[in-house]
């Protein structure tokens, strides 16, 4: 017996559509507010917002840690390769006119990809608080989770 | 003339959740009064958005009803189990 349907049902229309915002949040930062950071908020809240109503064990199948162990370094990559980029083409750490052909199209490519890295690390980074604060006594002395699937008799101290 | 009127007529009942977030006997009168106080805020921004014709503030509010109710849902879930992790049985 499943509990709670009004919240899970709800949840389940809502996760979509926050994942979205944060897209848009991402990708329409040019024009309006918000940015790398703020998407990354947003996006991280909604995978929050799973693991909040369907348990830690689900959300930890859905996101695997090792994922978000490869995604924190991986957005901070994307941010210093940009720069790393444009010192090899010539320019100065992060100077993205030299990017492209074309000075203005240098500075859209650039700020994409910086926001992105970004907006990456940030996502990445929240959620694996959230698990960290959210698997207290509940990892083994390798730092990997407890799920009852894996041992059902053993209860998750609290 | 019609923003500024919804604005003004938005503090007493923001200030009635308030005072219920105070007053409140028991937790959950507190944590229905703070959702309550953030969806007011929600509308003060739109209100606010629409009266200063900066169309942007919408996406602001739109954030800011996203974090409201998860952390409304975050502060049940820690006062019903005490535990962000809690598992449900699986149905089997």
């Amino acid at each position: 017996m499943k509990h709670h349907s009004i919240l899970r049902i709800i949840t389940k229309l809502l996760i979509p559509l926050i994942l979205l915002f944060a897209l848009y949040v991402q990708f329409h930062g040019d024009f309006g507010p918000g940015g790398g950071f703020q998407a990354g908020v947003i996006f991280a809240a909604g995978l929050i917002l799973y693991a909040l109503v369907f348990g830690l064990d689900t959300a930890s199948e859905v996101i695997k840690e090792w994922v978000l162990m490869i995604l924190v370094p991986l957005g901070v990559l994307i941010y210093a390769g940009v720069g790393v980029a444009s010192l090899i083409l010539g320019g100065n750490f992060l100077d993205y006119n030299v990017l492209a052909h074309d000075p203005v199209h240098g500075q859209h490519l650039g700020i994409l990809l910086v926001e992105l890295g970004v907006g990456v690390t940030v996502a990445a980074g929240l959620t694996t608080i959230f698990f960290a604060f959210a698997g207290r006594g509940r990892r083994n002395p390798e730092g990997a989770l407890i799920t009852k699937a894996a041992n059902p008799t053993q209860e998750p101290q609290r | 003339m019609m923003f500024e009127v919804a604005a003004v007529a938005l503090f007493p009942a923001m200030f009635l959740a308030l005072a219920r977030a105070i007053a409140g006997p028991t937790v959950y009168d507190r944590v229905l009064a703070v959702n309550t106080f953030g969806t007011f805020t929600v509308l003060m921004i739109a209100v606010l958005g629409f009266m200063t014709d900066q169309k942007d503030f919408i996406d602001i509010a739109l954030a800011y009803a996203l974090i409201n109710f998860i952390g409304t849902i975050a502060v049940l879930k820690f006062f019903a189990v005490g535990d962000f992790g809690y598992q449900q049985e699986s149905k089997k």
